[in-house]
């Protein structure tokens, strides 16, 4: 039984990861019909930022963290102001599977070259925020960093929830997505919403890179993978709704633990994702894509 | 045309690699035009009929690591295991791709993103694939006792293949299946409505750029002598897709050239292999935003800018010419 609630407190932790990456891109993509295909270097730049901040040039681990969460997001807005502003709001650029995945796959690429020129290949996690061996409860132990991890997400989750559903901004920021030119007549600035939401996703998903980094290093090519994981667990959210993107994610996590814990430690990726590509394929149904933007 | 057109780079590819003659710089070029001959598939599958499928790294690396077990393991040559890989590819392809392709869109893209995740630790923790070293040993297409002369003649045998690539790949987009695929690209509804048959024709688009990967991966492991999990990782889609998609994504020549010119440039020297990444990424946002069609598309519309100019000019002169030829200032002209 402790192997097992041990396992769970593992995935859940993982999970947690997944999920937050996973809304960060529902959200967007509800907003501008782009999968942000950057997010995983948002957060490798939020953990590099800091490791090298505060333990390179001494910083105080706050100001370093303030500073880093800053610049990310200032990157994402530049990125938005002067990339996907020109794509997207003036019609200068091809639209279609092109907009779908290649500004940000080409935003991800730069992230990526700069940071190996400037901080190298080296491993590197964030100070922990908070120091000791992993908490007892009962039988089954669970690190300090997952534990933040989760309760970060909890509180995220409840944040945009209560943003998209409740807000007036929320709502709005979920029409862009529906139809642009029918939030425009009613007066909503879709161009806004995308940039915002872009910035606060980028943040987001730095803070949840700093704070999760003690458990798993960075180095400059992590993001990719993560931003696969989080598409694949947003695309079984069919993109657009972030509450099933965090619990799909949380369900990645959990099953990744499990399969590792009891069937076969160096083949749970395998199984898992094998798993999902056979459930894509045989059950397109599941992913809720009803429309394909051409 | 199409077979003018592939014979055409058949044998430039042969005159530079024997120019190059067995060189350092002939290997990597033998190596980009094992490259091309799956970026010729990209530019069909991805280009042309705009299909929403990023399995082409995993097809190269069926084809590498069929053609390393084969040589290795069960002793074909060099040849035959190139031709069984091929038909590995063509029966992978034809099953996987009756799956997929039943996918739309985005489903289409998001099993096909999920293929390396499963592939590649599959790769680097099974013993019988070589694990994380992979299979080295791979012999060359052409066998000699001279390394120059081995490295050389391989090579054409790459162009040669490549060149029938080309050939092929154009006679699909300019037949009546390209067509009908031009026209899925823009409205499946419009397609279907004109007759073509959707399914049919997406099945036949993913095993072309799927055999065509396969023949790419084998090519490239013969040239390297060696196959490793790399080739299955996210990092080698997102080069082939460069490769294609900065070059020009509608044309075969030039993703021809970006899989050459972007595999030199990985070996070319220190500083542009270290920033190649950065370079890669400022070339795609401004492929993206000013020139979709890529460097293809900006030098297609160089050329028609100077052929508009020159005929304008020429018939601007036309005009003069007659103009001073009807005058009656004319006949006192000197």
């Amino acid at each position: 039984m402790s192997n097992f609630l041990n396992l769970l407190a593992a995935g859940v932790t993982a999970g947690a990861i997944y999920g937050v990456f996973a809304a960060c891109i529902a959200i967007w993509f509800r907003v501008s019909n782009v999968l942000n295909l950057a997010i995983g270097d948002f957060a490798m730049l939020g953990v590099l930022g800091v490791a090298e901040l505060s333990q390179v040039d001494h910083w105080n681990l706050a100001v370093s963290i303030l500073v880093d969460l800053v610049g990310v997001g200032l990157l994402a807005w530049l990125f938005d102001w002067l990339v996907l502003h020109f794509a997207l709001d003036r019609g200068q650029a091809d639209h279609g599977i092109v907009t779908v995945f290649f500004y940000t796959f080409a935003l991800s690429l730069g992230i990526e070259g700069v940071t190996l020129a400037v901080l190298g290949t080296d491993v590197r996690s964030a100070p922990a925020f908070w120091n000791g061996p992993a908490l007892e409860v009962a039988d089954f132990h669970v690190q300090r960093a997952g534990l933040l991890v989760i309760g970060l997400a909890i509180v995220v989750g409840i944040l945009l929830w209560t943003y998209l559903r409740t807000t007036v901004s929320g709502r709005a920021a979920s029409a862009c997505g529906e139809s642009v030119i029918g939030s425009r007549i009613v007066g909503i600035d879709a161009a806004r919403y995308r940039r915002w939401l872009f910035v606060a996703t980028a943040v987001l998903a730095a803070l949840f890179g700093i704070v999760e980094s003690p458990m798993n290093g960075f180095t400059y090519s992590s993001g990719p993978t993560i931003s696969l994981l989080g598409v694949v667990a947003a695309g079984f959210a069919a993109f657009r709704r972030p509450g099933r993107a965090v619990v799909i994610g949380l369900a990645l996590g959990i099953a990744e633990a499990l399969i590792g814990g009891y069937v076969s430690t160096s083949y749970n990726d395998v199984i898992l994702y094998a798993a999902l590509f056979a459930l894509i394929v045989f059950q397109p149904r599941v992913l809720g894509l009803s429309t394909v933007p051409t | 045309m199409p077979l003018l057109t592939g014979g055409l780079v058949a044998v430039v590819g042969a005159v530079v690699l024997a120019a190059a003659g067995g060189s350092y710089l002939g290997s990597t070029i033998a190596i980009g035009l094992g490259y091309a001959v799956t970026t010729v598939g990209m530019v069909v599958q991805l280009g042309y009929s705009k299909q929403l499928a990023f399995s082409q790294s995993v097809f190269m690396g069926v084809g590498a690591y069929g053609t390393g077990i084969l040589e290795t393991r069960y002793g074909l040559t060099s040849g035959e295991a190139v031709l069984a890989t091929i038909g590995l590819g063509l029966v992978g392809s034809l099953v996987i791709g009756g799956i997929v392709t039943r996918a739309p869109g985005l489903a289409l893209a998001l099993a096909t993103l999920l293929l390396p995740l499963f592939l590649y630790p599959l790769a680097t923790f099974s013993s019988y694939l070589g694990s994380f070293t992979g299979i080295e040993g791979i012999a060359p297409l052409w066998n000699d006792a001279s390394y120059a002369t081995m490295l050389v003649r391989s090579g054409i045998v790459i162009a040669i293949v490549l060149g029938l690539a080309t050939a092929a790949a154009l006679r699909v987009m300019r037949s009546g299946v390209g067509l009908q695929l031009m026209a899925m690209s823009e409205d499946e509804r419009l397609a279907a409505g004109l007759g073509a048959s959707l399914r049919q024709r997406r099945l036949e688009v993913f095993v072309f750029g799927s055999v065509l990967a396969t023949v790419g991966g084998a090519l490239v492991a013969s040239s390297q002598g060696l196959v490793t999990p790399d080739i299955l990782a996210e990092p080698a889609e997102i080069t082939l897709l460069i490769m294609v998609f900065v070059a020009g994504r509608k044309s075969v020549v030039a993703a021809i050239g970006g899989a050459v010119v972007i595999e030199y440039l990985t070996t070319s020297s220190a500083f542009i292999s270290t920033n190649l990444t950065t370079f890669e990424a400022i070339a795609l946002v401004l492929v993206l935003l000013l020139e979709p069609d890529g460097v293809a598309g900006l030098v297609g519309r160089g050329g028609r800018a100077l052929r508009g100019r020159l005929a304008n000019r020429g018939a601007a002169g036309a005009v003069a010419a007659s103009d001073a030829a009807g005058s009656p200032d004319a006949a006192v002209a000197p």
